[in-house]
């Protein structure tokens, strides 16, 4: 599936712009502060609905704006799609608009369209807190199969639930929500062990071909028996005291982790920089990869400055192995061409002052 | 304020109305023969004055008790729970149900500061054991907090002489399979009856 065309109003410092997007997609080239990483923002948002930076939608919209406007013309095998989101700043309301229908959830047009963005700070997938980690899963896993970003929403409202009445200190409210988290948790557990079945080997694979020494490895940090919605019911005994103290729920899902390992120790703590940013990378292609089989086709693919802080070999296998335009659809950022790996070859697009122009 | 801009204030806190409707509306509004705006005041009025809840079973009437709990046709012995007065008009149009209603006004939700406490259950409990309730049917909305609101009551009758049953869950008429999501469609492969 291929973006044919994109229609951005209100969007950052981007200019209102409608433009065909070539096949192969496009080096996106400008000094920086310019909007290139804004550009690629509004190109990845009709596939979550949410800025890729993790920004809320309010801080999306361009200052003092009314609000914005993104669409997407999509050209698949099967026919054309269109994927309109539009945010209105007053009432916080936004709407969204598939193949001209409005959709009633949000979670009905998550999904339709697929694309794996890698950002400067991606390295702190590596480095960072295990919340990057989940958010990690749970998008890649969301965009891959519909059942797991249905589980998850539904444990996301379990769980604000159940918080809620632990803080109220009300147990008896507390234990109506357990049945629910469960039921969801479960799925949740599940979704994330059997992606890692998969994933463990090839993230071992990633690494060593990015030329990292030391055997990759992968492992799920949590209660795996949660993968069973019969565990539930004990592991909430056992914590229930312990939560209605601390007010929050401390068993599930949501307090997993997955810990990255090369050559028998951990990344996190003990991970050089390069090593740190190899792993990060690794786990990004393991995305790509994960969803292409998920989904039957490639996603599209937005690199935003990743090639900068590689020495020169590096940069060479990553674009390599990311930048086929035959099979996919890229989008790259660099201030200049000359900055860009030897081999990239995609149509330029110069972004300054928040407009693009061939 | 001005009266108009009053007039927007007040129909922008309506559901589903935003700013520009309430606009919209207003506008419209004034531009209409006089008699037709004092009509809606009055209609307006008049519901505020005339409509409350039933004390029995806490269904929007004008009389007490309102027109379904006094109706002798009605089989006091079944008894339909639902979460707002809004379904009672539902289920009674579309279906052969001739019983008895209990509007629970809300489900559980601790997020929205709503405990067992601030829905009518503890009248629920009381209309069973002293009506002579043979089937309560628990047909509070398929969310998770209708679900859990529906837990709740079933344990809390459980201890009685009650036959408690649940809505159906399942596959939609006229609908296309593939359209159906996940969750519906598992609780209709749970749920699947024998043809005969």
């Amino acid at each position: 599936m291929r973006l044919e065309r994109v229609v951005v109003r209100g969007f950052r410092n981007l200019e209102a712009m409608e433009r065909d997007v070539p096949e192969e997609g496009a080096a996106l080239l400008g000094r920086n502060g310019q909007g290139k990483t804004n550009l690629l923002e509004a190109i990845y948002y009709p596939v979550l609905f949410r800025s890729l930076r993790g920004s809320a939608d309010a801080e999306v919209t361009a200052f003092g704006g009314p609000g914005f406007h993104v669409a997407a013309q999509l050209a698949a095998d099967g026919g054309a799609l269109e994927i309109a989101a539009t945010y209105q700043a007053a009432g916080k309301r936004k709407r969204i608009v598939v193949d001209g229908a409005e959709v009633a959830r949000l979670a009905d047009a998550v999904g339709r369209w697929a694309a794996v963005a890698f950002l400067p700070g991606d390295v702190a997938l590596a480095s960072g807190p295990a919340s990057g980690r989940r958010q990690y899963l749970d998008r890649m896993l969301s965009l891959a199969d519909r059942s797991y970003l249905a589980a998850l929403s539904r444990y996301r409202a379990a769980l604000a639930q159940r918080n809620s009445a632990l803080r109220q200190g009300r147990g008896e409210l507390v234990e109506m929500f357990d049945a629910p988290l469960a039921a969801a948790g479960a799925v949740v557990v599940r979704g994330r062990l059997g992606w890692l079945e998969g994933a463990a080997a090839r993230f071992a694979a990633e690494l060593a071909a990015l030329g990292e020494p030391g055997e990759g490895v992968l492992r799920y940090h949590g209660a795996a028996p949660l993968a069973d919605p019969a565990a539930w019911p004990e592991a909430l005994e056992r914590t229930r005291a312990r939560d209605l103290a601390r007010g929050l729920t401390t068993a599930g899902p949501h307090r997993d982790d997955l810990v990255l390992e090369v050559g028998g120790r951990e990344l996190r703590a003990f991970g050089s920089t390069g090593q740190q940013r190899s792993a990060a990378i690794a786990l990004k292609l393991v995305e790509l990869d994960t969803l292409a089989e998920a989904r039957g086709t490639q996603p599209a693919l937005l690199l935003d400055d990743v090639f900068a802080e590689l020495d020169g070999e590096r940069q060479r296998r990553l674009a390599a192995r990311l930048v086929q335009p035959e099979i996919r659809q890229v989008f790259v950022t660099a201030p200049r061409a000359d900055e860009l790996p030897a081999g990239i070859s995609l149509p330029r697009w110069t972004v300054e002052g928040g407009r693009a122009s061939a | 304020m001005g009266a108009i801009e009053e007039l927007v204030t007040e129909l922008a806190r309506l559901p589903g109305i935003g700013r520009k409707t309430a606009q919209r509306l207003t506008y419209h509004l004034l531009q209409q023969p006089a008699g037709q705006t004092s009509r809606l005041a009055r209609a307006l009025d008049a519901v505020a004055e005339r409509v409350g809840p039933c004390e029995s079973c806490g269904n929007l009437t004008e009389e007490q008790p309102c027109a379904i709990c006094r109706d002798p046709r009605r089989d006091a012995a079944l008894m339909c729970v639902v979460e707002d007065a809004s379904a009672v008009a539902v289920v009674d149009r579309a279906t052969e149900f001739r019983g008895r209603y209990h509007v629970l006004g809300g489900r559980l939700s601790p997020l929205d500061g709503i405990g067992p406490e601030a829905l009518r259950i503890e009248a629920l409990v009381r209309r069973v054991r002293e009506d002579g309730v043979r089937e309560v049917i628990l047909a509070t909305n398929p969310s998770m907090e209708g679900e859990v609101t529906a837990t709740y009551i079933q344990q809390l009758l459980s201890a009685m002489a009650v036959r408690v049953t649940r809505l159906a869950r399942g596959l939609p008429m006229g609908g296309d399979l593939e359209y159906v999501d996940g969750v519906t469609l598992a609780h209709a492969l749970v749920a699947r009856q024998e043809l005969r």
